[in-house]
């Protein structure tokens, strides 16, 4: 079977056209990709990004039945927007439609962050102002203070794909400021994971991405090492001692 | 948009999977050239059986729009069974149901196959599938009343989706041996979620004709309707000549 080593089942918004590309370029022999759409419109409105809950619980009933060893949820706005509990709410029901472990987007920031020890950090978004504060809400219950924001503030989430990665390397330089330990790019959207690796040898800080961290959390939970070694510090931490979770025999699988 | 499109050189295709398929997302991807992303959507199945199979085609037109919304130049239903359940005509139904929901062109995984057979100039073909004795029945007639002769078609007899995903692709290698008769001109293996990606080359070479998979197939016709002509080694003659002209204009 393909995905011998793991199977990803992977929930994107359904005008995303980012996150897939940049699941499956990573990932290594043995490990398959299988995604599933959450309805919804392209506009990111408070409306659109609560319905989004609800809508990824279909998309779950449809990709467990690949039986996969995990579950990425893949939308960092329609994970942090009502906050941590909701965040929680969101990975605990999605696990039980799935049986298997779920990682959210805003979860795989806030604990990415929190692994590094960093607690002053700079973020970059695609959002308009509501979300940003929202964002900074979450991290900030967390334990996390935003120094600085920097924005591409375009509603449109389909558009947010359109944003080149030199577009995003320019902006990360730009918000980059001198008193915090990391920068986190948002948006599972965004074409960050071309770049991330270069931003952190260029500013000497660690540069995280929505997709990347959501991969980190993935692979950890799967407990499978992809040696992934030019998308930035964090992927290649899968590598260290004790990096991967080592899930328990999973029941339901003949091979 | 198609500023942006123009810019990066990347066309997309959109792909409605069954639910319970574990092989076609991993075959496309691995075939596919990088300026070409691959966008999944799921129908929900569990049995290839014609009632369960009837269901999945309910959830369509809304899959359909979840991927247009990524704007994708080109939807197919990536499924074998399915396109072809109720005969002659049906899977151009349904690529019709999708084009009228979304305003996108579409193919199926049965009307890409008849084009491939078409294209290579066959007529008298032999079957293999993952099927069961009735679903293979069905697959055979949906080729007969195409046109086509069929002079062998053997099924493993599968039901459960989730089993086919699990089947080497060493087992479609020794069907289509199996199946094989010298009257064949070509050899047809049939379901997106049984492994055949890998053992067309081999069977071409070994047997001297052309064997088409219904996920190469569904490769191909995706890659023609974004007039993608640079050939794709290592899968079989038919994506390793898509580029041809002369093809172009028999088939036009």
């Amino acid at each position: 079977m393909y995905g011998w080593r793991g199977r990803i089942g992977l929930l994107v918004p359904s005008i995303n056209t980012t996150m897939e590309t940049e699941f499956w370029r990573i990932a290594p022999e043995g490990v398959s990709v299988h995604s599933a759409r959450i309805s919804g419109g392209r506009h990111g409105t408070p409306e659109e990004l609560r319905s989004m809950e609800n809508a990824s619980k279909v998309a779950a009933r449809d990709v467990a039945m690949i039986e996969p060893d995990v579950v990425a949820y893949g939308c960092t706005s329609g994970s942090f927007f009502e906050g941590p509990e909701w965040n929680r709410k969101i990975s605990e029901q999605l696990s039980e439609i799935t049986r298997a472990p779920t990682v959210t987007t805003a979860g795989a920031m806030a604990a990415c962050l929190i692994a590094g020890g960093h607690r002053k950090v700079d973020i970059v978004t695609p959002y308009v102002e509501l979300t940003n504060e929202r964002l900074k809400q979450f991290l900030r219950a967390h334990g996390i203070e935003v120094s600085r924001l920097g924005t591409f503030d375009m509603l449109d989430m389909f558009d947010h794909a359109k944003i080149q990665p030199e577009e995003i390397y320019q902006k990360v330089k730009e918000t980059n400021s001198a008193d915090t330990e990391a920068i986190f790019v948002a948006c599972t959207q965004l074409r960050a994971l071309e770049v991330v690796d270069m931003l952190e040898r260029d500013i000497g800080k660690p540069v995280y991405s929505a997709v990347q961290a959501t991969a980190w959390q993935a692979y950890a939970e799967m407990g499978v090492d992809p040696r992934i070694t030019d998308c930035g510090s964090l992927l290649r931490k899968l590598s260290e001692p004790g990096a991967l979770k080592q899930p328990a025999k999973r029941l339901r699988k003949s091979a | 948009m198609e500023e942006a499109k123009v810019h990066t050189g990347t066309r997309r295709i959109g792909l409605l999977v069954p639910s319970s398929n574990t092989t076609v997302e991993v075959e496309f991807y691995r075939a596919l050239p990088r300026h070409i992303s691959l966008h999944v959507a799921r129908l929900h199945l569990t049995q290839i059986t014609p009632e369960a199979i009837l269901g999945m085609v309910a959830d369509l037109e809304a899959q359909s729009r979840n991927l247009a919304s990524a704007d994708v130049d080109v939807i197919v239903l990536g499924a074998t069974a399915p396109s072809f359940l109720k005969g002659l005509g049906y899977d151009r139904e349904i690529a019709q149901r999708v084009t009228a929901a979304t305003g996108k062109p579409a193919t199926t995984t049965s009307t890409a196959l008849i084009e491939a057979i078409r294209h290579l100039k066959l007529k008298r073909i032999a079957l293999g599938s993952a099927y069961d004795d009735k679903v293979n029945g069905i697959a055979r007639a949906f080729l007969e009343a195409n046109g086509l002769t069929v002079v062998a078609a053997q099924g493993l007899g599968l039901v459960e989706n989730l089993v086919v995903g699990r089947l080497e692709d060493a087992t479609a290698y020794e069907l289509a041996k199996k199946v094989d008769r010298a009257e064949a001109e070509g050899i047809v293996l049939a379901c997106t979620n049984w492994k055949t990606m890998g053992v067309i080359e081999r069977l071409e070479r070994e047997l001297g004709k052309p064997a088409v998979s219904t996920t190469q197939v569904s490769i191909w016709a995706a890659l023609r309707v974004l007039g993608e002509r640079q050939g794709i080694p290592g899968y079989g003659k038919l994506l390793r000549e898509i580029g041809a002209p002369a093809h172009e204009r028999q088939i036009a």
